[in-house]
């Protein structure tokens, strides 16, 4: 459980996070979207005590981060895949951690092998790519069994075969009841992984909706007709928006597919192609961020 | 708080800057001391002979202010520092434990080189009554100069934490403790004196090397405040700072 009430963060000439409140539940993947600069790595950083909010406050698992003894048995961070010290090894990097949270010496071993950093966990990090370090972050980030993860921008960085592991490990992570906060600026990376979004849109909430509801909310149905004027006007009169795709089908808005096949077999209409088309992510984030008014006055 | 220190203790000795700072530094200090004691053919008095025999540490000082700066900047210098907060939030705690290590780390090697001094003392200078190690002055000696030592190195982890900047750091901690002693003792003049009395000079007391002598007692006394002064200072920005 995450708790951010309030927070608000100035630095010297801007607003990096305004007024932002939002709890993260467990047992789900919460995905922490945004574009870049709109707040999410410092709102991150206020949650883990690493920046001093301005006011409001943020707690995990109901207390300020920098009460917590011992944090990385209770809470995991990924936070820059650069923390690590160039001339040390995977292995030393995460020792040291280890101790300095009483972690025992056998799960060094366990999250190396677990993050696939095996091979490579004692050579210096120096030379480490941009997608190895991810995972030795991500490999800290679990060190301590944490029941609270918050991980910015995992998979930056990574293959598409690691993005697909990332994707697995946070559903595996969260499905056993873990509180899971993950950042990304990229949507369509969001689809498949995230239950629940959180969205931020220079330093302001823009949503806290259950991924569903955000996709349900901007999902229509396609349809096509020889008798295309007819069907029109009937579902026009059952309430529905209707448009014209380039294609010559339908757009139906505020039906679902079977109210609209039902809708055409009352008017007799003849039904060639009847499909549902769910919003991709990315289209309803768009849309959400294009409603905002402030968000786009800021922009201009 | 043990567990910080264990911690610590790797981050210390996993880093190769470490191993090379401690090798140059047991070199320079031993090299001169052995140097100096067979270029000097008697002295009147043990202490005499074991002053001479540590000249070297007025040079190796400048690897110890290396080793306590780079203990601090290496790890919160940088983007390291994200972990290592996030891994012990209680900064105060974590900046104790990392002077802590590095200050023991340094006070062994100095005794390890302080005894070999003395046994070069002992071999190569005539003294009358010959050089005896439970002769209190040369404890003394010996003891000042890992006092002085472990003041230096913490001097060093206090202004990395405060200026987070490898080079920044040791720029001050060698102009304090290394070119500022020398440098206004060879100025003159009464106010001069003072302020090179006033610098953290590693070779604390009578027999200072350069710079103006004080009394041992005033040379450790100010040596402390500095190192004390500057741990505080680096403490409270740490305490304080967004990383």
């Amino acid at each position: 459980m995450i708790e951010v009430d309030g927070l608000t963060k100035h630095y010297r000439t801007r607003v990096a996070v305004d007024d932002v409140s939002f709890t993260v539940h467990p047992g789900r993947v919460t995905g922490f979207l945004g574009p870049n600069g709109s707040g999410k790595t410092t709102t991150m950083r206020c949650v883990l005590g690493l920046t001093r909010p301005t006011a409001g406050t943020a707690t995990v698992l109901g207390v300020p981060y920098r009460d917590l003894d011992v944090p990385m048995r209770r809470v995991g961070a990924l936070v820059d895949p650069r923390a690590r010290h160039p001339g040390r090894t995977a292995h030393a990097h995460l020792t040291a951690l280890a101790q300095s949270n009483r972690l025992p010496a056998y799960r060094v071993d366990e999250v190396v092998d677990l993050v696939g950093l095996g091979a490579v966990a004692h050579e210096r990090v120096r030379g480490f790519s941009l997608g190895m370090a991810q995972r030795l972050g991500i490999a800290a980030a679990l060190l301590g069994d944490p029941e609270v993860l918050l991980l910015d921008e995992p998979v930056n960085g990574l293959d598409p075969e690691g993005i697909r592991w990332v994707r697995e490990l946070l559903r595996e992570l969260a499905a056993e009841g873990r509180t899971v906060l993950v950042s990304s600026h990229l949507m369509s990376e969001m689809e498949d992984t995230a239950d629940h979004l959180v969205v931020l849109g220079r330093g302001r909430l823009l949503a806290d909706v259950a991924m569903a509801d955000l996709l349900g909310r901007h999902a229509s149905v396609r349809v096509r007709s020889p008798q295309l004027p007819l069907l029109g006007a009937a579902l026009h009169r059952a309430g529905a928006g209707v448009s014209l795709e380039a294609d010559g089908a339908l757009r139906v808005e505020g039906l679902d597919p079977a109210a609209v096949g039902d809708v055409a077999f009352a008017a007799g209409v003849p039904v060639h192609e009847l499909s549902p088309v769910v919003a991709s992510l990315e289209a309803a984030y768009l849309e959400l961020t294009g409603d905002d008014v402030e968000y786009r006055a800021g922009v201009a | 708080m043990s567990g910080v220190l264990r911690s610590e203790w790797t981050k210390l000795r996993t880093l190769r800057s470490t191993w090379w700072c401690s090798a140059v530094y047991l070199l320079v200090v031993a090299a001169f001391g052995w140097l100096a004691a067979a270029t000097t053919s008697s002295a009147p008095d043990a202490g005499a002979a074991v002053g001479v025999a540590l000249i070297g540490f007025a040079f190796g000082q400048v690897v110890l202010v290396v080793l306590g700066v780079l203990a601090v900047t290496g790890d919160l210098g940088g983007p390291m520092a994200l972990a290592s907060l996030a891994a012990v939030p209680r900064r105060t705690r974590l900046l104790a434990a990392k002077t802590a290590v590095v200050t023991v780390w340094a006070a062994l090697l100095t005794a390890l080189l302080a005894a070999a001094c003395v046994l070069a003392a002992r071999t190569l200078v005539a003294v009358p009554g010959g050089v005896s190690a439970g002769d209190p002055a040369v404890l003394r000696a010996a003891g000042l100069q890992v006092a002085g030592a472990a003041l230096v190195t913490v001097l060093g982890a206090g202004l990395g934490a405060v200026l987070r900047s490898t080079a920044d750091a040791v720029g001050l901690g060698l102009a304090l403790v290394f070119v500022g002693p020398p440098a206004l003792a060879l100025a003159g003049g009464e106010t001069a004196s003072r302020l090179s009395q006033a610098l953290p000079a590693l070779r604390v007391g009578e027999d200072a090397f350069l710079a103006v002598p004080t009394s041992w007692p005033v040379g450790l006394g100010v040596a402390l405040t500095w190192a004390v002064v500057a741990c505080a200072l680096g403490a409270g920005l740490l305490e304080r700072r967004d990383v």
